[in-house]
């Protein structure tokens, strides 16, 4: 499914501005700030997670994710261990970005969001390898999910 | 932890609550997570964080010696400080940094056993403040000490004259079978495998599940009985990128007394990039012993780091 005309989600752009205002020290708390808001699951996905369900086995850290499309938009819901803040914050910005958007705005998202979001310099090269995943993994499911 | 060869590397959570206000001590946070430290950490102390503020920016390598000098300065520790060392992910980055500080060959350099995990489950108390600032310190660093650090050169010669190598990684990636993600490259390298020769002692087998040392005795099994480490070997660990590898590293030298191990930092992503250098795939010298029953198969960590 390849739509020309298709653009990023706005609230993507919107993180990414907001991130670019910052000095690299503020960009780190308000990363902080997403990870400490991302939405709790459901019951009904807890008990999938605690079911060892929906876990990407690409990352260290515990990463759950389910992603859905329904009705022409994609739904984004994420679950990551207190003691990994920075995976936390970034599916908190994804799951953010991405909830309520068009599976083809999801599938031009760019993958070098790290960069556009200023945080690559300071999480550092080895630390992006494991965030990429994610972000690759949605798009992905999204992927199959609109097919 | 008194039956260890250098028992006063070690200390207790309690003792770090007990002295975390000494003038003479300093407490600091390494963690893999860049933000543990902002969400919480034990009052007083300072963060170091591996990447930005251990690493060069530019080339691979650690910062020089007059950056280290700064480093340090700003974090008020001097040439006499004593220097508590603790993090997640069972202090990996705790030992990555203690092996850092002695690379400079900073004199008093401590872990404090269980890390930031021993902390929370012990109930203590974790402060949000930002990071205080202390008075200056004075700080004279040595050049890199060359007994700490193993170049690939070295690895070269290592493997050439048969010396012990160990592989710290889990049994997956040192065999080369790691499966690994769609479009990325194994884990940061070309080829998957181990270096010929190398025995696997995954790290974690010298841990227990609260991320404390297992004791003298069951160390020396792992190593000495199992691995057939002798301690006056010259050993060389590796794993990744040289972090879990401090972890052994520092298991070795100070719990168990060895006088000669390296840390090859460069480690896989390194060697496993390097035109021409000899690559063993399959189970080579995987210790016959499996680990411990409490090691659950979700600890033996992969990716990322």
């Amino acid at each position: 499914m390849i739509d020309l005309a298709a653009q990023p989600p706005a609230r993507l752009d919107e993180i990414v501005e907001e991130f670019a205002d910052l000095e690299p020290r503020e960009r780190l708390e308000l990363l902080l700030e997403f990870a400490e808001s991302l939405p709790e699951l459901s019951p009904d996905l807890q008990a999938q997670r605690d079911a060892g369900l929906h876990r990407i086995h690409e990352c260290q850290t515990p990463v759950y994710l389910w992603v859905s499309v329904e009705e022409g938009k994609v739904r984004v819901d994420g679950d990551v261990a207190p003691e990994a803040p920075t995976v936390k914050g970034f599916v908190a910005i994804l799951v953010d970005a991405f909830t309520g958007a068009a599976p083809a705005e999801v599938l031009c998202a760019q993958p070098d969001l790290l960069n556009r979001l200023g945080l690559a310099e300071t999480l550092g090269m080895v630390r992006m390898r494991g965030l990429s995943a994610i972000l690759h993994r949605i798009r992905e499911e999204v992927r199959r999910a609109a097919a | 932890m008194a039956d260890y060869v250098h028992p006063e590397v070690l200390v207790s959570t309690q003792w770090v609550d007990e002295h975390r206000r000494d003038p003479g001590v300093r407490v600091v946070e390494s963690n893999e997570d860049i933000l543990l430290y902002m969400q919480g950490h034990i009052p007083g102390a300072v963060h170091i964080d591996w990447t930005t503020d251990l690493q060069d920016a530019v080339r691979r390598d650690y910062i020089d010696r007059e950056r280290f000098e700064q480093l340090c300065a700003s974090k008020g520790i001097s040439n006499d400080t004593t220097v508590v060392f603790y993090g997640d992910k069972n202090n990996w980055w705790a030992c990555y940094a203690f092996w850092t500080f002695k690379l400079f060959r900073h004199a008093d350099c401590r872990i404090m056993n269980g890390g930031r995990k021993r902390w929370e489950m012990d109930g203590r108390e974790l402060s949000r403040e930002p990071e205080p600032k202390y008075p200056p310190g004075q700080y004279q660093a040595g050049e890199p000490d060359p007994a700490v650090r193993a170049f690939r050169d070295e690895v070269f010669k290592h493997l050439k004259a048969a010396r012990p190598l160990i592989d710290v990684r889990s049994p997956g990636e040192y065999t080369g079978e790691l499966l690994h993600m769609p479009d990325y490259p194994q884990e940061g390298a070309l080829r998957a495998g181990h270096i010929p020769g190398a025995a696997n002692v995954p790290w974690s087998w010298a841990v227990h599940d609260d991320g404390t040392f297992k004791s003298r005795k069951e160390l020396e099994k792992i190593f000495l009985k199992d691995a057939g480490l002798g301690r006056r070997n010259r050993v060389i660990a590796y794993c990744r990128i040289g972090e879990r590898s401090s972890l052994t590293w520092f298991v070795l030298t100070y719990l168990l007394g060895f006088k000669h191990v390296k840390n090859y930092d460069g480690s896989w992503t390194e060697w496993g990039n390097l035109v021409a250098a000899p690559i063993e795939k399959g189970p080579g010298r995987q210790a016959a012993q499996r680990p411990p029953p409490e090691r659950r198969a979700e600890r033996e960590e992969v990716h990322q780091s």
